[in-house]
């Protein structure tokens, strides 16, 4: 923790004869991480409270008592001196890996975990050479089926209860939990029903073991057989940074990928299992006009007549995922031929565009007050949601909700809940001033728009007004992932999107009202796949998903943050982008033309202000750093 | 098997008495296997709900502990005391005897009655009086399997003359 | 004397004293006046004295001053670990602001004590009394006594107490007019040993599932609730009417030179009379075993005996003459423990004993550390092989190893080491019996193969 001037204390200590400096506070675990010295762990996790409970990271530290001491609840002391490699430690170590493997059934060749276990590693690395484990082992019912999405393997837990831990303590939720003691306990779902949390799937990557895995991406392949980019979620306007692994050009499993600036290392359900559609076998890979299949060119010129002279009663909907590539394209439209068309985003708040200093996401971390308006965060926003929790629960900022309905933030019982009349909460933000959980900043203000029920530019104005006089900054919480972006580029508004009275409608994704306007004439459908709310198009284009597509999107804090796609769609399907640049040509929009999609961003990033970043996009993450010292084997 | 109002009132009235809303967990878990003989997954999902608690942390605490049930018992649940200083001066012998007068195999199973079943238990804290146990909130000590067979006896008589 | 028994109370203790105040004469501190017809009510206690350290304390002393005199007491806690009781009062910090609390652990389930219940059946307001004055001296206003949940008729008598004590304003805003407000609640606890274990009983006391804490932080520093908060025994508390009443000083005298004053010992398994005696600290095991406890059946001979609870490891009857001073037991590889001194005798077989032991700590154990849970689970049936006569030296070693691995910081709480203490004790006096049982299939003792035989 830095002191209030900024200065962070220091402490130096030794590990296994290596000098180390870390802030004080720090524990012995995260030291060793600095000098690549592995202590192995199970039920410690970076972002929970240490519990000491698997006693795998056993270490001797002088001074101290002669017996091992475990380096996930000791923090570093000025001059301590820890051996990971005593003989002391490291048959701890060994003895406990032996334990866990008592009752543990050996099953790796069959195991969704092998090759990417912490179990597998740390019994090559510091278990015994060979086996005494004589006694039968102890049997359970398996697998059993947590949710439609996770199985639990009994036989294979060693109970760490980072699970059970990771759901009371981040997630505020119980409906996992442990039952029975000793060797006799093991992890359930309440009462054995489905889990229901849209947070569940962290429980996967937490899992050190088997236990807990994927059912969507059960058997699927083996880790080291897939390829993996780090990318970004494409699910909601949070933007939370993810693994996208692939096998065979088909995206095989989607994993958190952690950035403390958004989430921490956690992603909910909705990014983590939703993301089939890219593999689906009716997908459309070729243009079709009228029904039948036609090339890109016969396929454009069909889209252009059909377009021809819609002027202002040609309507676009995009997709909530549209990138901020293919939003300066449709922005260069819009300037130009297609000026007047009417746009409409898929999934979108009503929010108006963002004030000028908004709150980040990891500004959460230091208000003292945290008031959520109009909002279901945990279903508009997930995984601020748990950053919400984290502010409440771990750093002690107070916790005002404005909604009219019991939410999942009222789990914390300290929580104040003021439930407005549904449209009325701008009236309720009004008389927030001066409210005694207010009285000490930074105040953070979230708000929604209620689902459609608030007058969001009332709203705005009674949150801009609370901000001003609590001291308080504020986060309009959009949901469409690249919402934001659409706003940066004016191409829509803070008024509901409504195609209605369009004759010709380009609709890029699923249609953004839910459904087609009737008076549309001509219809161009560009997706994935075709819907049966596409109703029968003259003209279906094939798209790319997000984990094929090249680009950036722009989060609701305002944060650009670039896609790095794990699959190589084949001709012909094309990227967006040079869809939309075709499509700008063949109208005749100068400035269209682009060789790649750097240059492309290089434009956007000079036209568009809010896109500036798109200049720069980020180095390519180094590789992870390997164990240095290491194997400490008895 | 619900719980009735004036049991999910006296639940909810736990909370205030303790400085957090969790450790009125244990007592309200008490007043409903005090109503319904046992803890039924409706029971506590109820408590759960009265308490404004999900029902995974109430079957989480219920579950760890040997003096709340899950599973049906006898009218007269007999708490064997099987520890050292109790098996030292005829544990086994009373378990055993204690079986025969039941008609039970096995700990938990109810007596064809309905009347009795029985639990073997770690050290009561009554050693001085080994071999003893625990029924209906009282201990009975020194007991010999003529003791117990007299208890026994008198339970049935009162079942008996009740009905 | 004649101080009539108030008729409120349907809840005389049920059966004859067994120990100090029955079958011998009462000890001289906390037994003093047991025996007394009526001891458990507020009246018969007051016109023992009772509540007068209480009142001189709030009204004479300072906080500083009760502490000191627990200082010089050299009382160390009866509970299990013995540490000296004036050192852990220093622990909790005098200078935070918010409430803190004073928990008494009643949570007796160590096998082989009965000390507590004893003390409490037969004189509750001693604790409450002893409760009230730790109170005081750590700054609390808030009692909790967290009682056993097996533990009926000892709960009915502590409710009866604190509302008597209520009554009459010795618990209140203003006990014995001095404006320190003192309350005291029961918490009742649902089965489970490990809640005797300091921070199990805290989780159990906040509802959680009991499953100890890793510590730093000390409850004294982060205890009930997140609060400061002082843990005693029953018996530690129990003490300290007498300690202020008589001053540190008598009561160290009483004892040894580390450990001071008397304390109780409950005896059971093979002796004759089996029961609570209140000793001074520094008399030998034989002496308690052999003459307070009349000493093993007819035609029987002393051959094991536990001095402090299961938990601490085994001494041979060839240690009899061990003092019952906490170092000197320390100093002979045991424990002064909970003081539940178990004897058997030389028709029981020590395996079968042991066995029987790890069955009880596997089945408290509470599954969070692993060591814990796998290691008692894994010694069980390993003990089992051993008596079904299907052992082998592999399993000889296994035990070995498991009794290493559980203890020195292997385990999150005491409770695994004390389950490898077993082993390794009865081990380490017994090894031949472990060697017959185990290698050539036998029970030196014939215990098993009678049992055996009854059992077919």
């Amino acid at each position: 923790m830095p002191e209030p001037n900024g200065a962070v204390p220091t402490v130096t200590l030794t590990i296994d004869g290596h000098q180390v400096t870390v802030p004080r506070g720090t524990l012995i675990v995260e030291a060793a991480k600095r000098v690549r010295i592995e202590i192995p762990v199970f039920c410690y996790h970076h972002k929970m409270d240490p519990v000491g409970a698997c006693r795998m990271c056993l270490v001797e530290i002088s001074p101290g008592p002669p017996r091992p001491q475990t380096a996930c609840t000791t923090p570093v002391a000025e001059g301590m001196v820890v051996r990971t490699n005593s003989p002391m430690a490291v048959s701890a170590r060994a003895d406990i890996l032996e334990y866990e493997l008592a009752n543990h059934p050996l099953d790796c060749p069959v195991c969704d975990k092998g090759g990417e276990c912490p179990l597998q590693d740390y019994t090559f690395r510091h278990g015994y050479p060979t086996s005494r484990i004589n006694a039968p082992r102890r049997h359970f019912l398996k697998p059993i089926p947590l949710s439609e999405r996770i199985a639990l393997d009994r036989e294979r837990c060693v109970l760490c209860y980072r699970c059970t831990r990771y759901y009371d303590e981040i997630t505020w939720d119980q409906e996992l939990t442990a039952d029975h003691r000793g060797a006799d306990s093991y992890i359930t779902s309440q009462f054995g029903q489905p889990l229901r949390s849209i947070f569940s799937g962290n429980i996967i990557d937490l899992c050190p073991v088997g236990a807990l895995t994927s059912r969507v991406w059960r058997f699927e392949a083996r880790p080291w057989d897939m390829a993996y980019t780090g990318s970004v979620c494409s699910r909601c306007a949070v933007g939370c940074n993810v693994t996208l692994w692939e096998r065979r050009n088909q995206l095989v499993r989607v994993t958190s990928r952690q950035n403390d600036e958004i989430d921490e290392g956690w992603i909910c359900d909705r990014g983590r299992f939703e993301y089939t559609e890219v593999n689906r076998p009716d997908r459309i890979r070729v243009p079709q006009v009228e029904g039948r299949e036609a090339t890109w060119d016969e396929a454009m010129e069909a889209l252009l007549d059909g377009i021809q002279g819609a002027g202002h009663r040609l309507g676009i909907s995009i997709r909530r995922d549209v990138t901020n590539e293919e939003l300066f394209c449709l922005w260069r439209l819009l300037q130009g031929p297609c000026r007047g068309a009417r746009v409409a985003l898929e999934g979108r708040t009503s929010l108006p565009a963002p004030g000028e200093d908004t709150l980040l996401i990891r500004d959460l971390d230091c208000a003292r007050a945290i008031v959520v308006v109009a909002s279901d965060t945990a279903d508009d926003v997930p995984i601020v949601n748990l950053r919400i929790k984290k502010a409440v629960s771990k750093l002690g900022a107070r916790l005002l909700i404005v909604h009219p309905d019991r939410l999942d933030l009222d789990r914390w019982p300290e929580a104040e809940h003021i439930r407005n009349r549904p449209g009325e909460a701008a009236a309720a933000v009004r008389e927030l001033a001066g409210h005694p959980l207010l009285q000490e900043g930074p105040v953070a203000i979230l708000w929604g728009d209620g689902r459609g029920s608030e007058d969001t530019r009332e709203l705005a104005a009674a949150v801009a007004e609370l901000a001003t006089r609590v001291g308080g900054r504020s986060m309009p919480l959009y949901r469409a992932t690249n919402e934001r972006g659409a706003l940066a580029a004016g191409l829509i508004s803070g008024v509901p999107d409504d195609l209605e009275g369009c004759e010709a409608v380009i609709c890029y994704g699923p249609p953004a009202p839910g459904r087609i306007p009737a008076s549309a004439r001509f219809v161009a459908v560009w997706d994935l796949l075709l819907r049966p709310e596409h109703g029968s198009p003259d003209v279906v284009l094939p798209a790319l998903g997000f984990a094929e597509t090249q680009g950036s999107y722009t989060n609701l804090e305002g944060r650009v943050q670039f896609l790095h796609p794990v699959l190589h769609p084949e001709p012909p399907l094309r990227e967006g982008w040079e869809v939309l640049c075709e499509l700008g040509q063949r109208l005749k929009v100068r400035e269209m033309d682009f060789v790649g999609i750097f240059q492309l961003q290089r434009a956007a990033a000079r036209a568009i202000p809010q896109f500036a970043a798109l200049a720069s996009p980020p180095e390519p993450e180094p590789q992870p750093t390997p164990v240095l010292y290491g194997p400490a084997r008895p | 098997m619900a719980l009735s109002a004036r049991a999910i009132e006296e639940i909810r009235s736990l909370p205030p008495r303790f400085p957090h809303l969790r450790s009125a967990v244990p007592p309200a878990l008490d007043i409903a296997q005090e109503e319904l003989g046992r803890l039924t997954p409706e029971a506590m999902t109820e408590v759960a709900e009265a308490l404004g608690l999900d029902p995974g942390y109430v079957e989480g605490v219920a579950t760890f502990y040997t003096l709340l049930h899950t599973q049906p018992l006898g009218r007269h649940h007999l708490y064997v005391c099987t520890n050292l200083s109790c098996t030292l001066r005829g544990a086994e012998e009373i378990c055993h005897h204690l079986r025969r007068l039941i008609g039970v195999k096995e700990e938990r199973e109810i007596s064809a009655d309905g009347l009795f079943s029985y639990e073997e238990v770690e050290c009561l804290g009554a050693c001085e009086y080994a071999p003893m146990l625990r029924c209906d909130g009282r201990y009975y000590y020194d007991v010999t399997p003529q003791k117990l067979e007299a208890l026994i006896q008198g339970w049935r008589q009162e079942a008996g003359n009740g009905d | 004397m004649a101080t009539e028994v108030p008729a409120f109370s349907p809840h005389v203790p049920s059966t004859e004293l067994r120990g100090s105040g029955g079958l011998t004469p009462p000890g001289p501190v906390l037994t003093r006046f047991f025996g007394t017809p009526g001891l458990y009510t507020l009246a018969v206690y007051r016109d023992h004295g009772g509540y007068r350290s209480l009142e001189r304390a709030l009204k004479e002393m300072t906080p500083q001053e009760v502490h000191a005199q627990v200082k010089a007491s050299g009382l160390r806690g009866r509970g299990g670990a013995g540490f000296p009781t004036g050192t852990k009062w220093g622990f909790v910090p005098a200078d935070v602001p918010g409430p803190r609390y004073v928990v008494v652990n009643f949570d007796e389930a160590e096998p082989g004590t009965t000390k507590d219940r004893y003390l409490v059946e037969n004189c509750p307001h001693q604790l409450l009394e002893g409760a009230c004055i730790a109170a005081y001296a750590v700054g609390a206003h808030q009692v909790w006594i967290y009682i056993r949940g097996e533990y009926d008729h000892p709960y009915r008598i502590l409710l009866e107490a604190i509302e008597e004590a209520r009554q009459q304003g010795i618990l209140g805003e203003r006990p014995f007019g001095v404006d320190y407000p003192l309350d005291i609640q029961l918490y009742r606890g649902h089965g489970a040993y490990i809640c005797g274990e300091e921070t199990g009983l805290l989780e159990s006391l906040e509802g959680k599932r009991p499953q100890p804490r890793s510590r730093p932080p000390f409850p004294a520093v982060k205890g009930a609730w997140g609060r400061p908060t002082l843990m005693n025994n029953v018996e530690t508390l129990s003490t300290l009417p007498w300690i202020v009443e008589h001053g540190g000083q008598a009561y160290h005298a009483l004892g040894t030179d580390r450990s001071g004053g008397t304390r109780m010992l409950s005896v059971s398994g093979d002796v004759r009379r089996p029961g609570v005696y209140e000793i001074p600290i520094g008399v030998t095991f034989r002496h308690v075993i052999m003459e307070l406890a009349g000493g093993p059946p007819p035609g029987r001979q002393v051959k094991v005996f536990w001095p402090g609870g299961s938990s601490a490891p085994v001494l041979p009857a060839s240690m009899l003459d061990v003092s019952t001073d906490l170092d000197e037991l320390a100093r002979v590889g045991s424990m002064g423990g909970s003081g539940g001194v178990i004897v058997a005798d030389d028709s029981r077989c020590v395996v079968k004993a042991a066995a029987r032991l790890l069955r009880f700590y596997a089945h408290e154990s509470c599954g969070k550390c692993t060591p814990c849970r796998v290691g008692t689970d894994w010694a069980v049936r390993t003990y089992r092989r051993i008596l079904d006569g299907e052992g082998s030296s592999a399993d000889l070693q296994i035990l070995d190893r498991i009794q290493a691995s559980l203890q020195n910081g292997r385990c999150l709480c005491g409770l695994g080491d004390s389950g490898g203490w077993v082993i390794m004790s009865t081990m380490r006096h017994f090894r031949p019996e472990y060697e017959a049982h185990a290698l050539r299939r036998q029970c030196v003792t014939g215990e098993c193969e009678r049992q055996g035989a009854a059992d077919a």
